[in-house]
């Protein structure tokens, strides 16, 4: 029963093949129709890419060259070094010798006091303690310290002045790959320490070209004729790398991504090496690419080339690639795939299995044959079990075991269904195997043993019978040791505790053809059908996962779990990535190279234990591997936010004046993979109600009303924006200040203050006018009290009889005088002020009078001119009043004579005389005086100066320029 | 390496007559040296005329040397007694002196204005510092004319500022040099 065979072995010439790159794609620069040189790339921190061109500096968004301008006038805009600091700061090193700095989106010269290199910098690097180096072609490197700039030559001990390139070592030491070796530098106080390791050493070629961290501070060295070597810079040893069959001419660049070295050189193109000492290929990358100058990976595994100095390329690097290539008719033909143990490949052919396999480092082919099959039969399930054995199914002739050590296989006939029946599939888990078949489903149960011919115990799953069918395409244990089956009309069924559960339409499941099943890191199963997409079971609902979800397609041939717990759906035209926790898909299809893949067998698809995905492609077999780093969304940057077409300082500037309200926000969806898929979507809060979807990335809104905002922005590359990378800007617009609460407070609280202060004043002008009546009424009543004093009275009717009796002529002009007076003093008494030259009059009068009485004893002197008697105004009766109190208080004797003198001086009214005391003090005394005072403090601001020096009274009343009302 | 520069140069000074190949070798003929302390409370500007040194440009090597007190214009001269005693102590440290090589290459026979920096070492206060100081020279007729700006920081040669004097002395000093050379 059991039949041993012996297999035609046969290994075929180990071949060269070239591996191959998939998603190839150039760019240049080019300037009105010039070409530019491009002399370097980096990654920056926010994932953009910048290049140093003969043209000055871009940045790179998958679509378009962006230039960042000089702030300065440059005559050689080449930028041959490019650095990050730990700041973010961009330095730029420029083949003039010049550096320059990235500073508010223009390229500024560093203007040292040392002055700047006159030599092309090379290379930058930032030390432990934030120092900043750079090296030169001619003039060795430089480092920045304490404001000063210092210079690290062969006078110092540099072996050589040409520095290519710089990196830092885990204890902060630089190391200066130079034309004569490796120079370790480092600095301590101002002391330079330079240690020189060249061939003597042990370093293959002095001439050092490049430097790459390798981890654990060791570093990848790439010469010029040397090819490769580690520098362990622990034990200061160089590892020579032995590989002899390539030859690497001079090394420019190396990259390292998922331990494989990517190798650009001057002249071979570029490598890719499995490590030191590891498998060289030439890789293909389109085009005479002979000159590959320097190689960096994006944030999504994109692996970027510079090549002849002038063209970009991008590839999909290490994510996806074309591991085995098919000759024509291959693709056809190939039913089913195995990743084995050592990460070799099986492929299947109509006769049998092709092993690709790699010895002494060459790829080699091994073809093993079956006898039992002929072109008619396929092989369409491939399985390796515990014992490494290769368990092959066919359609329509079994199953059969092979030892592919050995060669040896048998067909397995332990099970009557089995004999020549038809596999769809075979799983397993540790040393369980599931097999389906056409006609039902056989477990089998393995014991760990070399051998292939021992027996092992197998069980049908009659149970099956209950679900309806025994078409079974895919049967999986998942991690609860439940055992599921994906049938063909039966919807999904499940084994759990010996009872089988049919899972259909009743469950919310549209499509009754399940092909391939997986388990998440969480637990959740999740299965694919024929053409409804896929479902999520998390052991109470079934969730459907559908284009609308981000799905490419919904006839799905195969879902994997990946390592880092995405799930992979393989369709026709590619792969797409779902992480279960996010909901979010990426994609890998014809943008990455993809072409047609295989999904009519369901055993073309593969998996090893790392999770590497494998897929037959119309051109060959393609191999998925998720990069432990790899973003599969593009991240959202907010590129400026511009005020009426100009740039604003978006991360200081928040707050805007309510004329500062034309606002555009420019936003980049970065992602390189696939960069004409993204799509944004945006929202301006305070503005937008809704989010809304656009392919713009400038969005304007002109005229905004005063306010507070958020500018939102989100980007996709499936329109589906669920937590996905957001980038925001919050701002406010001001009110116009007068509509502000507190200008309308602080309006109001002045107005009232102005109001309040206006009737305030009011009030002390009505009480002014009041008093200054009162006061006049008061006046009144005194002069005329003192004028009908009948002391006046008497005196003046004494006189004018002396005068009658004398000279009668005098006491008629006596007594027209003292009328003269009288009318005066009623006529002035209303007024608030007459002229000087009408109070003088009165004065006069008066003075006339009383000199009738004291004769020559008493005397007026008026020095007051005509213009200024005119031009002054004084309340009435002031000066008479001054006169009768001069007269009144004074002895009038030829002893002692009375002189009343009238002047102006510095705008005051000045009545002088001199003090002779009356012995006899006149009756109202003092009462006059006060009240002129009362009455200019009404009238003027200026005051009533009254002075008194023993021999003079002198009282100054201020003129008054205008008539009061 | 500088000592040996130093000797050689003070050498070549003292038989420079008996050298066969007199024109690679320029002297100081006239040259002054200024410096500028500018603090929120003072400035201080002294100068001196007392610049010596020599170039000898085939190999680009070059030293120059000022006498510390030689330095005059103080604002006062007890201020010049404090900067001879205090500070840079010049009957201990009576010079200071630049002593280095030229790092661009230039021809010397050529008329022309070229800025160039000179790598070596600035002594002041008997403290050597490594710099590099840039200088415009203009070459006209075998004369060589130099000219430069550079700072000083007190801290780098030791030179202490008691805090009394803080607001009134800078802790950077802009030195500039003025010097014409002529073949020797």
């Amino acid at each position: 029963m059991m039949k041993k065979c012996l297999l035609f072995l046969c290994i075929v010439l180990s071949h060269q093949l070239k591996a191959q790159l998939l998603g190839i794609r150039h760019y240049r620069i080019d300037v009105s129709d010039k070409n530019i040189r491009i002399f370097t790339f980096i990654k920056k921190s926010s994932g953009y890419i910048y290049l140093g061109t003969s043209n000055g500096l871009y940045k790179f968004d998958g679509i378009k060259f962006t230039l960042i301008p000089f702030k300065n006038n440059v005559t050689n805009s080449s930028i041959t070094a490019i650095f990050e600091d730990n700041h973010k700061q961009l330095w730029i090193g420029m083949e003039s010798g010049d550096i320059g700095r990235v500073l508010s989106g223009a390229v500024s010269l560093f203007n040292p006091e040392e002055g700047t290199p006159k030599k092309m910098i090379t290379s930058f690097i930032q030390d432990k303690l934030d120092k900043i180096w750079f090296s030169t072609n001619g003039e060795g490197l430089y480092y920045m310290e304490n404001k000063h700039l210092y210079n690290i030559n062969t006078d110092d001990g540099l072996p050589d002045k040409y520095v290519h390139t710089l990196a830092l070592a885990d204890n902060g030491d630089v190391i200066a790959g130079t034309d004569q070796g490796l120079s370790i530098c480092s600095i301590s106080g101002h002391k330079k320490n330079i240690l020189n390791l060249s061939s003597k050493n042990g370093l293959p070629d002095n001439l050092i070209k490049v430097i790459e961290p390798a981890g654990d501070n060791n570093f990848y060295i790439g010469m010029q004729d040397g090819g490769i070597c580690i520098y362990d810079h622990t034990n200061k040893k160089f590892i020579i790398d032995q590989t002899s069959t390539v030859k690497y001419g001079q090394v420019n660049a190396i990259m390292v991504s998922q331990n494989k070295l990517w190798i650009g050189t001057e002249d071979k193109g570029l490598l890719k090496q499995t490590g030191l000492n590891g498998l060289v290929n030439e890789v293909e990358t389109g085009g005479k690419n002979s000159n590959i100058n320097n190689i960096l990976q994006d944030n999504e595994g994109n692996v970027w080339l510079l090549a002849n100095n002038n063209e970009l390329i991008k590839t999909s690097g290490e994510r996806v690639s074309l591991i085995v290539n098919y000759q024509p008719g291959d693709f056809e033909k190939v039913h089913a795939i195995l990743y084995d143990n050592q990460s070799d490949i099986f492929r299947a052919t109509p006769h049998g299995l092709i092993k690709y396999y790699k010895n002494n480092e060459t790829k080699k082919q091994r073809i093993f044959n079956i006898h039992e099959l002929d072109e008619k039969t396929s092989i369409t399930a491939l399985y390796q079990d515990i014992n490494d054995h290769i368990w092959i199914g066919t359609m329509g002739k079994g199953l059969f075991l092979l030892n592919e050590i050995s060669g040896e296989y048998r067909k397995i006939n332990e099970d009557r269904m089995l004999s020549n029946g038809s596999v769809l599939s075979i799983t397993g888990k540790g040393n369980e195997i599931f097999i389906s078949t056409l006609e039902g489903a056989v477990h089998f149960s393995v014991t760990k043993d070399p051998s292939i011919s021992v027996p092992m115990n197998y069980k049908e799953y009659k149970g099956l019978d209950s679900i309806g069918t025994n078409y079974i395409y895919n049967i999986f244990q998942d991690s609860k040791g439940r055992i599921w089956f994906a049938s063909d009309g039966k919807y999904i069924s499940v084994l759990e505790n010996g009872k089988f559960i049919n899972y259909n339409d009743k469950n919310g499941i549209k499509d009754k053809v399940i092909y391939s099943i997986t388990e998440d890191i969480k637990g959740n199963i999740w299965f694919s059908t024929h053409s409804d997409g896929i479902y999520k079971f998390d052991g109470r609902i079934f969730k459907n996962y559908s284009v609308i979800d981000g799905l490419s397609d919904i006839d799905i041939s195969a879902v994997k779990t990946d390592h880092q717990g995405n799930i992979i759906i393989v369709y026709k035209k590619g792969i797409d990535i779902l992480n279960p926790e996010t909901g979010q898909v990426s994609y890998l299809n014809a943008s990455q190279g993809i072409k047609e893949i295989n999904v009519q067998d369901l055993g073309t698809v593969a998996q090893d234990s790392s999770g590497s995905i494998l897929v037959s492609t119309t051109d060959g077999i393609i191999c998925y591997n998720q990069l432990t780093q790899a973003i599969h969304q593009p991240r959202t940057i907010l590129e400026n936010v511009q005020l009426f077409f100009s740039d604003i300082d978006k991360d200081s500037i928040h707050t805007f004046s309510y004329n500062e309200n034309s606002f555009s926000f420019s936003f980049t969806g970065l992602y390189y993979t696939d960069p004409e898929s993204i799509q944004y979507k945006y929202k301006l809060e305070g503005y937008d109600t809704h989010w809304l979807v656009t392919k713009d990335r400038t969005i304007p809104f002109p005229k905004l009303s005063p306010g507070k905002y958020t500018f939102r922005v989100r980007s996709s590359i499936n329109q589906i924006f669920n937590d996905t990378d957001e980038a925001s800007f919050e701002f406010t617009i001001e009110k116009p200040i007068w509509t502000t609460w507190w200008f309308i407070l602080l309006c109001l609280i002045s107005s009232g203050g102005l109001l309040y202060w206006f009737i305030k004043l009011r009030e002390r002008n009505v009480k002014k006018v009041g008093q200054l009546q009162q006061e006049k009424i008061i006046f009144q009543f005194e002069t005329l009290r003192n004028q009908v004093n009948p002391h006046f009275l008497f005196n003046s009717f004494n006189t004018l009889i002396t005068i009658i009796e004398d000279d009668p002529k005098m006491a008629v002009e006596y007594v027209e005088q003292l009328s003269d007076f009288f009318r005066n003093i009623v006529s002035y008494r209303d007024k608030d002020v007459i002229t000087i030259k009408e109070e003088l009059r009165l004065l006069q009068t008066y003075l006339f009078i009383q000199k009738k009485r004291f004769g020559n004893n008493l005397d007026l002197i008026i020095d007051v001119s005509e213009e200024e008697q005119l031009n002054n105004f004084i309340p009435p009766l002031t000066l008479q009043l001054l006169a009768e109190n001069a007269i009144k208080h004074n002895a009038v004797s030829k002893e002692t004579p009375l002189s009343i003198n009238i002047y102006i001086e510095d705008d005051h009214i000045v009545v002088s005389n001199n003090i002779n005391i009356r012995i006899s003090r006149a009756e109202g005394a003092g009462m006059g005086l006060q009240n002129i005072v009362n009455r200019y403090n009404l009238l003027s601001k200026k005051n009533v100066i009254i002075k008194n020096d023993i021999k003079h009274f002198v009282v100054s009343l201020p003129t008054l320029k205008k008539q009061v009302r | 390496m500088y000592k040996r520069i130093l000797i050689t140069l003070n050498l070549i000074i003292l038989l420079g007559s008996s050298f066969k190949e007199p024109l690679t070798i320029y002297n100081v003929q006239k040259g002054l040296v200024s410096f500028r302390s500018d603090a929120p409370l003072e400035l201080i500007n002294p100068i001196s005329n007392e610049l010596r040194g020599i170039v000898e440009t085939q190999k680009k090597e070059f030293a120059f040397s000022i006498n510390i007190k030689s330095f005059s214009g103080f604002n006062s001269a007890i201020q010049k007694e404090h900067f001879n005693e205090n500070y840079l102590e010049s009957n201990k440290y009576p010079t200071a002196t630049f002593i280095g090589k030229i790092i661009e290459d230039i021809d010397f026979t050529k008329n022309t204005i070229v800025s160039v920096r000179a790598k070596g070492i600035l002594t002041i206060h008997g403290v050597p510092q490594e710099r590099i100081i840039k200088s415009e020279l203009t070459i006209r007729n075998g004369v060589i004319s130099i000219r430069s700006n550079f700072t000083v920081l007190l801290e780098d040669h030791n030179i202490p500022i008691p805090k009394v004097v803080h607001e009134k002395l800078a802790s950077e000093i802009k030195v500039e040099v003025n010097g014409e050379l002529k073949p020797k």
